[in-house]
């Protein structure tokens, strides 16, 4: 298919036709999938948001959080709320709920980021838990463990297939976001954090400070699945910000693979379709996953799109790093 | 692999009800009227659904034998929750969407009741509520679509709360004990208000919260006895009970305080020999409960089927099916309003005796249970004995109550 | 608030601690010298749970039947974190700690479902065995003795486990191998051999809590999840591979959680997070960890 001999035009002519095929089945969806798998679709673009922005700090920062989930249910409750107690309009609440989470975001951050590897994880997760414990708590505020439920979208959003629109919107949007983000010389920056911080920081680069900028993004744009998640469903509840929820984006993105740019999304929609269909005929899907998840990692190391992307093509992968310059870090114990 | 077995047996299952219904009675050669049963198959609730299931499927093939409803098939179609909210919004979409079922039964989480309710709500169809008792179903939330045959937090508590009073009618100081979250507050909180109008100078003077899924209730146990109550009332139910029960026994806490919680049957399953007798217990109805003799054909049935003894999950999950099969006869029709507008009203003779639908909220005046924990040599677990049944009318909240409520939480109807 | 009862509480901590500290102690261990933090831990602790209420429900022995179900679902166990360590850890010890970590995941959704099929998802009850079935006076106020034997346990292990790391020669070479994998590989231990035998240590352990937890309350699904969280917490404000750290760390959670139920029950979860949060924040190695990862 591809090959080291293609041109540079070549090469940007080939994405751009696979993009617009790719949107233009987007967009065609609703017309042709029926509204249960419309639906599955839809949850697993809203997803896919969520395994993107995590991926954000694992495959291009280094940097593993286990409490993404507290900004995603953080959004989910901003527009529950603003919505169904302060009536609030649509669109706002979804700007709100995408804030609420970025300040959340830059709040744990400012602790998180200076810590590395494990320790950096496991305050993710301990911080992540405190939000769910807080939310599920004050039911006041929250509504406690009942959640909130009947938060609806306005008008003609109510229809699943006008809603798919705007899912596939956001979907769209924060693809070209953070693809900019990558590729920018902020996003050089964090490649580099993550194969050597030691020499990053020598070169003057106060990486606490861009650890906090990637690390409120990510959560903004966790908070904007989340968001888009409230009125799809037209309820949350605080086990959206359960550590065991967090571990969803970890596993799509390692599934589909964290050193590709889309390897999250791949991961995703893999979990989320196997899921709806094995629930059909059982509940024993833990057991499927889990194997799942092991199998993946004992034999396809770089994740389904890593491992498609190596066999299919010497071009290779979209940045080296995750595979290899990591190998560096596991066995030293001193780095990270 | 663990999940194909599964698959193989629910498939054989599946077929073999189909056949049996199959070579049932007259022909069905119209589409069959398919029920769609959503219930939680993971942590704590994932025995009680199963039960629940174990009800549903004895009652739909006897439907099915004797004819089906309307001369058509009955056909189940199982969905599970994972007790997630989010998945139980999905499951039940996937139920109307895809598998286009007419009527709904369950969940068994609370929580996932509340979502699931604005969901099949949008696409009108019907759900009847076996297992999951907040109130909040039929008052605070009220929907058309939902009709309720397990006695909501309000009536247990209050039903609980006068037998208590009737056998300890001198106690003035209480102290109380359940899982912080919303089916816990609400039922305590109806304690309250029940206990100060039988006793007006009651107290409260001790409130335990424990989490749902507390494994160490020591603490709590110390701090209850310090308090020397004159009786403890407590929602704690399941895994809890079992784990309160043991840890407070060394403590002789059931010799000195009367103690009443939800010693249903899983609970005195497991408890075996450790249940203590003479303690009380209040619950929805399981067979020892209530044994008229429909109630035991059915546990007899059921232990033959099964090998053990029907818990109230099987039960009220039974009673749905039948009161469903009245409705739509009544309505001679399957269409969600025509079926809402005959069971508004409708008397059903249920496996727990007769209870009505009450036209207002859909809640049913179905009945409370209360016995005392005691040692019978009929069964290898111990049951209850003095019993006693509390109909649903006696506890039912009153219209007025409920119209204030709605007032409050923009219920229109 | 009386002394008596302020002592009851107390002691009420200990036996909370003394249990964290049984569970705790494993995954100390493993991560201290694998590096390895073991999701599956918790998971572990539950099998161990189930198999006891088995292994007793079939061994029909009044007196000694808890004990030696106890020992025998300990040895399952470490039968387990056999199998696990050479078909699941063995290959990804070259990879990166993210994939271990997510492996260990994997083995809690499996496991799960191992319990649910095989037990289904009852709630299951261990009475308490002979003769820790009543309880002790202490200052005119009973508790529990089974809670006695959980404490005594708990420092026996603690004994044990110091005789073990400080005072053998394997304990020489499990610090060595902490502080410096390549080097003691480079002085001709079998590295593979050794974190096999940790790891099948730890599993033993695991399955050994799970045991002795089960006449504490109900063995259900579910316990795995609770167990980890509160593992984590211990181990993370102990220090990671620290044992005099994981016995403070069991010591400070338990007592929270304890007085926290007294004076203010809705928030006694939250506490443990926040104190987490405050010693990652403060000293991210944890009490008597050490600086490096």
């Amino acid at each position: 298919m591809g090959n080291a001999s293609d041109t540079k035009e070549e090469k940007v002519l080939r994405r751009a036709l696979i993009l617009i095929i790719a949107v233009g089945i987007g967009l065609v969806m609703p017309h042709v999938l029926s509204p249960f798998y419309l639906m599955i679709l839809s949850e697993a673009l809203i997803m896919s948001i969520f395994a993107l922005s995590f991926n954000l700090l694992f495959g291009y920062m280094g940097q593993l959080s286990f409490g993404q989930a507290a900004f995603y249910g953080l959004g989910g409750y901003a527009v529950a709320m603003l919505i169904t107690k302060a009536h609030f309009n649509f669109w706002l609440s979804l700007l709100a709920g995408v804030l609420v989470a970025a300040i959340a975001g830059l709040i744990v951050g400012y602790f998180c980021v200076r810590l590395r590897g494990i320790y950096f994880a496991i305050l993710t997760l301990a911080f992540g838990q405190l939000l769910f414990v807080i939310v599920y708590k004050w039911h006041d505020f929250t509504g406690g463990d009942d959640g909130i439920q009947g938060v609806f979208p306005p008008g003609i959003l109510t229809s699943p297939k006008v809603y798919y629109y705007l899912i596939f919107l956001a979907f769209l949007g924060t693809t070209y976001l953070l693809w900019r983000i990558v590729n920018s010389p902020f996003g050089y920056v964090l490649k580099a954090m993550r194969d050597n911080p030691e020499r990053t920081e020598f070169l003057g680069i106060n990486i606490s400070r861009y650890q906090l900028f990637a690390f409120v993004i990510s959560a903004a744009l966790s908070g904007l699945a989340g968001a888009l998640w409230a009125p799809f469903y037209r309820s949350v509840a605080p086990f959206y910000l359960m550590w065991v929820k967090s571990g969803e984006p970890v596993m799509a993105t390692i599934l589909g693979g964290a050193n590709t740019f889309l390897g999250p999304v791949v991961g995703t929609f893999v979990m989320t379709f196997v899921h709806a269909y094995v629930l059909g005929f059982t509940y024993f899907w833990p057991v499927i996953m889990g194997c799942f998840i092991l199998l993946v990692i004992f034999f396809l190391p770089g994740g389904i799109l890593g491992f498609a992307l190596e066999k299919f093509s010497t071009s290779g992968r979209e940045n080296s790093g995750y595979g290899r310059g990591r190998q560096g870090s596991s066995g030293d114990k001193k780095s990270d | 692999m663990s999940g194909r077995k599964v698959k193989h047996v629910l498939l054989v299952a599946v077929l073999t009800g189909l056949t049996v219904a199959g070579f049932s009675g007259s022909s069905m050669a119209q589409e069959p009227i398919k029920l769609g049963a959503i219930y939680c198959f993971a942590g704590p609730c994932h025995m009680y659904s199963e039960s629940a299931i174990k009800g549903i499927k004895i009652a739909v093939e006897e439907v099915n034998a004797a004819g089906g409803i309307l001369g058509r098939k009955l056909e189940l179609i199982v969905r599970d929750t994972e007790m997630k909210v989010d998945v139980g919004a999905r499951e039940v979409k996937d139920l109307i969407l895809r598998e286009k079922v007419h009527f709904l039964e369950g969940p068994c989480s609370s929580g996932v009741a509340l979502a699931l309710q604005v969901v099949h709500s949008e696409y009108k169809v019907l759900r009847i509520t076996t297992m999951a008792n907040t109130e909040a179903q039929v008052v605070d939330k009220f929907t058309p679509y939902v009709v309720q045959i397990v006695p909501n937090t309000y009536m247990e508590a209050i039903a609980a709360t006068r037998y208590l009073h009737k056998r300890y009618p001198k106690a003035k100081k209480f102290c109380t004990i359940a899982p912080d979250y919303e089916f816990g507050r609400r039922e305590e909180a109806a304690f309250a208000e029940e206990i100060k109008r039988l006793v007006p100078d009651a107290e409260i003077v001790y409130e335990a919260w424990p989490k749902p899924g507390e494994k160490d209730f020591t603490s709590f146990i110390t701090a209850i006895m310090a308090k020397k109550p004159d009786a403890v009332h407590s929602s704690l139910f399941g895994g809890d009970l079992v784990a309160f029960t043991k840890q407070a026994a060394p403590y002789g806490f059931f010799q000195k305080i009367p103690f009443i919680a939800l010693y249903d049957l899983p609970v005195l399953l497991a408890l075996g020999e450790d249940a203590p007798e003479g303690v009380m217990g209040f619950g929805r109805g399981c067979f020892f409960m209530d044994p008229n003799p429909k109630m035991m054909a059915f546990a007899e049935k059921y232990r033959q089927l099964h090998g053990t003894y029907p818990d109230s999950w099987a039960v009220q999950a039974y009673d749905g099916v039948y009161l469903l099969k009245a409705a739509i006869e009544k309505a001679k029709s399957i269409s969600t309003e025509e079926v809402i507008k005959a069971m508004e009203g409708l008397t059903l003779d249920s496996l727990r005796g007769k209870f009505t639908i009450r036209p207002l909220d859909h809640m049913g005046t179905v009945p409370c249970y209360q016995g005392v924990i005691a040692k019978d040599p009929k069964y290898p677990f111990k049951i209850w004995k003095d019993l006693s049944r509390i109909p649903g009318e006696e506890v039912i909240r009153s219209e007025e109550s409920v119209r204030e409520i709605w007032k409050k939480t923009g219920v229109v109807r | 608030m009386s002394l008596d009862i302020l002592f009851n509480q107390f002691m009420s901590g200990i036996a909370r601690g003394a249990l964290l500290f049984l569970v705790a102690s494993g995954l100390s261990l493993t991560f201290g010298v694998l590096r390895v933090l073991n999701f599956a831990h918790g998971s572990l602790y539950m099998l161990g749970g189930f198999l006891c209420y088995t292994i007793w429900g079939h061994l029909l022995l009044p007196l000694f039947g808890f004990y030696i179900a106890t020992i025998l679902s300990a040895l399952i166990m470490a039968a387990s974190g056999l199998v696990i360590e050479l078909f699941v850890l063995r290959r990804l010890y070259h990879r990166g700690w993210p994939e271990q970590l997510l492996a260990t995941y994997a083995l809690i959704l499996i496991i799960t479902d191992l319990v649910k099929w095989r037990w289904g998802g009852e709630f299951l009850s261990v009475p308490r065995p002979k003769p820790f079935t009543g309880a002790v006076f202490l200052f005119d106020f009973p508790f529990p003795a089974y809670n006695l034997f959980v404490i005594g346990l708990g420092v026996a292990l603690a004994v044990f486990l110091w005789w073990l790391v400080y005072r053998t020669h394997l304990g020489d070479i499990i610090r060595a191998a902490a502080h410096d994998r390549e080097m003691v590989a480079a002085l001709g231990i079998p590295i593979p051999w050794l974190f096999t035998w940790i790891f099948v240590l730890g599993a033993f352990i695991a399955g050994l809590s799970g045991a002795v937890a089960a006449p504490f309350g109900a063995v259900a699904l579910g316990m795995d999840i609770e167990i980890i969280v509160e593992c984590f917490a211990v181990v993370v404000i102990g220090g990671m591979g620290s044992l005099p750290g994981t016995l403070l760390g069991s010591f400070i959670v338990g007592q929270v959680y304890s007085f926290g139920i007294m004076y203010k029950p809705e928030l006694a979860l939250a506490f443990i997070f926040m104190v987490m949060a405050v010693v990652l924040i403060i000293r991210p190695w944890g009490i008597f960890g050490r600086p490096e990862r």
